[in-house]
């Protein structure tokens, strides 16, 4: 709670700095006004410790008090740095002439070509309606201010650990690591180290960074933005996130047990979930038995999702399903499927490879992209055909007409 | 929807339209308690048999001088046109939202209104609806009803309508912008006295019996008629407890309920929800952000009505 109140108190002698309220005429009361951010609180997981392509990213918001001349010098800078802040399709960002900017080239496909995932936040669910009439809800997966930030190659690159999981050590050496950003922000947000990583790139620093394993031959330069375009609408993509933090929860809700009865004597045992073990030798209770616990907050992964539409003005992807894990406005990576038949096999089903590159013959794209079977709403109403049906033989007729034949 | 919440209180409605539909009222906080009339559409009748709370009689003053309850400072975009489109409006719950996401649907919402004509209509309008159905011999089906709710915002706003046929009650529940749906014709316009009426559910049959073959009614003015008509209920079981909240166009509760359900009635009532500012905060949109969303949809809807009137005359 200290803790709290000093963050708080800190954020509040900003408001302080930024108007001409005199500090006495603001209650202390203002404490008060915290809003509980629900974290993971599992028992026995060791501290988040930063894995050495990312670094410390939160730092303390003192008073600075800076005066109005200071704040006009650091908007001018960033400005000089990175462009003046903008909207582009949608997104607070700013209109930077990239520095690092490369010409991307497209490489030929081959088998197990492993190209860049992107970072995308899951702003909402709607429906979509098929041609023949079915409905069919769709998650708006929004491709936000995506840039490469640094590449790592195979020998550099340290898998992940895991307290369970062992890396098989075939994979090791044979996948570069691509770094990509989303969201450019304020640099003034973020640590000094921190920013320190995009400086190669000549990016502003971004507000999530993630690593994702590729082919060496689909390496993309520094700087290189992402979009929609990445994909192609009927792919089929893997999306993962962090999935609602549910707090420590009963059995019930949990793992989905049935609790006991409500009446016949039953007292107080309700909602527990009866027996967990047996006596005798084996007296204990086994490893991994489903227990009451921390719920959520864990990462999971929605594996063959197709891509009904593409709104390239904003980059939004409309995937199948309402279940991707993750809160609306949380971040989310969508990669392209490894579920078994869903997977290109063949040269002529080739995504873009490295990248989508756009080309100056073919003009800016329409700015929605359907999938055969998707109705568009500016499409005339769904109308079925009245078709005059042929009359059915029935099995006795037929077999009336072979009688009489063999007759 | 929802005009008579400023009146009836807030709380059991808020509970029984689960937060959803409330968010089209749009009420700034400030406005709630001083003037119930902000809820009322364009016609502004107030009720003149119950005058008892003084914010009412405040209400009734503001209009009798003229004033619009609707928008003080608010920017010049017609307030009252949220009543026509309530399902342009977000979703309430604020972690759910998302600015794109809502601008996004919006425009699908309107590129579906360019090829379907969707009328004005409230929970006690009586509607015609013909809609695309595979398993018909001619393709097609019409059905006649009330429309007994109207439910969720954006793509998937849903409307029930209610009828009953050869003494059986039939619902049929419709989403507002599904493709199949061919024809929306509104055979009479009219408003009741409830955010929902699923209670005629328990209500004898002559309550919710319309003729398929019913014609449109003539509209002479362009005020939206409020019928104050309230209805018997059957005896228990009821397919909900109506008596845990307060319906104001339910005439016999009273007479069906135990001792016991009476004593639960009163505890369940909360007379005092209609002063929590901070619950109205949360189960509203602000006035600027529903002028602007009204601004965005403007001019299409505009054009859109003057083309159906042209094709209508």
């Amino acid at each position: 709670m200290a803790a709290l109140r000093s963050r708080v108190l800190s954020v509040f002698q900003g408001i302080h700095a930024s108007s001409k309220i005199p500090l006495p005429l603001l209650d202390v009361r203002f404490e008060v006004c915290v809003t509980q951010v629900r974290g993971n609180r599992f028992l026995g997981i060791p501290k988040f410790r930063h894995p050495y392509w990312h670094l410390r990213k939160d730092r303390a918001h003192y008073a600075e008090n800076l005066t109005p001349e200071n704040k006009e010098f650091i908007r001018e800078t960033i400005a000089k740095d990175y462009g003046p802040p903008s909207v582009i399709s949608g997104v607070q960002t700013y209109d930077s002439p990239l520095k690092n900017i490369h010409k991307v080239e497209s490489i030929e496909w081959f088998p197990g070509v492993r190209r860049t995932s992107t970072i995308a936040k899951k702003i909402g669910i709607q429906p979509l309606w098929l041609k023949d009439g079915t409905r069919v809800m769709a998650s708006l997966l929004h491709i936000a201010d995506n840039h490469v930030i640094r590449y790592n190659p195979p020998e550099q690159v340290i898998p992940m650990r895991h307290r369970k999981k062992v890396v098989p050590q075939k994979t090791l050496g044979k996948f570069g690591a691509l770094i990509v950003g989303a969201e450019s922000a304020d640099p003034q947000e973020f640590t000094k180290e921190y920013c320190g990583l995009f400086k190669e790139s000549g990016l502003p620093p971004k507000r999530k960074l993630a690593r994702f394993l590729i082919s060496p031959q689909a390496v993309l330069p520094a700087g290189t933005p992402l979009n929609a375009l990445h994909y192609r609408v009927g792919d089929y993509v893997d999306v993962t996130g962090q999935t609602i933090q549910r707090g420590f929860q009963g059995v019930m809700k949990r793992w989905g047990f049935k609790g006991l009865r409500a009446t016949h004597g039953v007292t107080k045992s309700h909602r527990r979930p009866g027996n967990i073990g047996a006596g005798g030798n084996k007296a204990r209770v086994w490893p991994g038995k489903k227990m009451p616990g921390f719920m959520g907050g864990r990462y999971r992964t929605l594996r063959g999702l197709q891509i009904l539409r593409i709104n390239t003005e904003y980059n939004v992807l409309y995937v199948i399903g309402q279940n991707i894990p993750g809160q609306i406005n949380s971040y989310v990576y969508v990669h392209d499927s490894l579920c078994r038949h869903r997977w290109v096999t063949e040269a002529k089903d080739a995504r873009p490879l490295p990248t989508y590159i756009p080309k100056d013959s073919e003009g800016s794209p329409p700015e929605n992209l359907y999938a055969p079977d998707v109705h568009r709403f500016d499409d005339p109403t769904i109308t079925f055909e009245i078709v005059d049906t042929p009359v059915v033989r029935t099995g006795a007729k037929i077999a009336k007409a072979k009688g009489s034949k063999a007759k | 929807m929802a005009f008579y919440i400023g009146r009836l209180g807030f709380g059991p409605e808020l509970r029984l339209l689960g937060c959803k539909t409330m968010r089209c009222l749009g009420a700034d906080s400030r406005n709630v308690v001083t003037s119930p009339a902000m809820f009322l559409p364009r016609s502004t009748t107030m009720d003149s048999k119950a005058e008892g709370s003084a914010e009412k009689r405040v209400g009734a003053k503001k209009l009798s001088k003229g004033t619009s309850p609707l928008s003080i400072d608010s920017p010049t975009a017609d307030l009252n046109m949220r009543y026509k489109y309530p399902e342009m409006f977000p979703e309430p719950f604020m972690i759910w939202r998302n600015p794109l996401k809502e601008k996004l649907e919006r425009k699908d919402m309107l590129s579906r209104r360019s090829r379907i004509y969707i009328p004005e209509f409230y929970v006690g309008s009586v509607l015609r609806v013909t809609l695309s159905n595979f398993h018909q011999p001619d393709k097609t089906s019409t059905f006649v009803g009330i429309c007994i709710q109207r439910e969720e915002c954006g793509l998937k706003a849903t409307f029930i309508l209610r009828n009953v046929i050869d003494n059986l009650g039939v619902e049929i529940k419709l989403e507002l912008y599904d493709p199949r749906l061919q024809k929306i014709e509104v055979l009479r316009l009219e408003r009741r006295l409830d955010t929902h009426l699923r209670y005629l559910r328990d209500c004898p049959p002559e309550y919710s019996t319309f003729p398929l073959d019913m014609k449109a009614e003539i509209r002479r003015t362009d005020e939206v008629p409020l019928n104050r008509m309230k209805v018997r209920l059957n005896p228990r079981p009821w397919t909900e407890w109506w008596h845990k909240y307060d319906y104001k166009g339910i005439e016999n509760l009273t007479e069906h309920i135990s001792d016991k359900m009476k004593k639960r009635r009163q505890i369940l009532a909360k007379p005092w929800e209609k002063y929590d500012l901070m619950k109205t905060y949360r189960a509203t949109l602000p006035e600027e952000d529903m002028a602007e969303i009204l601004e965005e949809i403007k001019e299409d809807v505009e054009n859109h009505e003057q083309k159906h009137k042209r094709r209508g005359a």
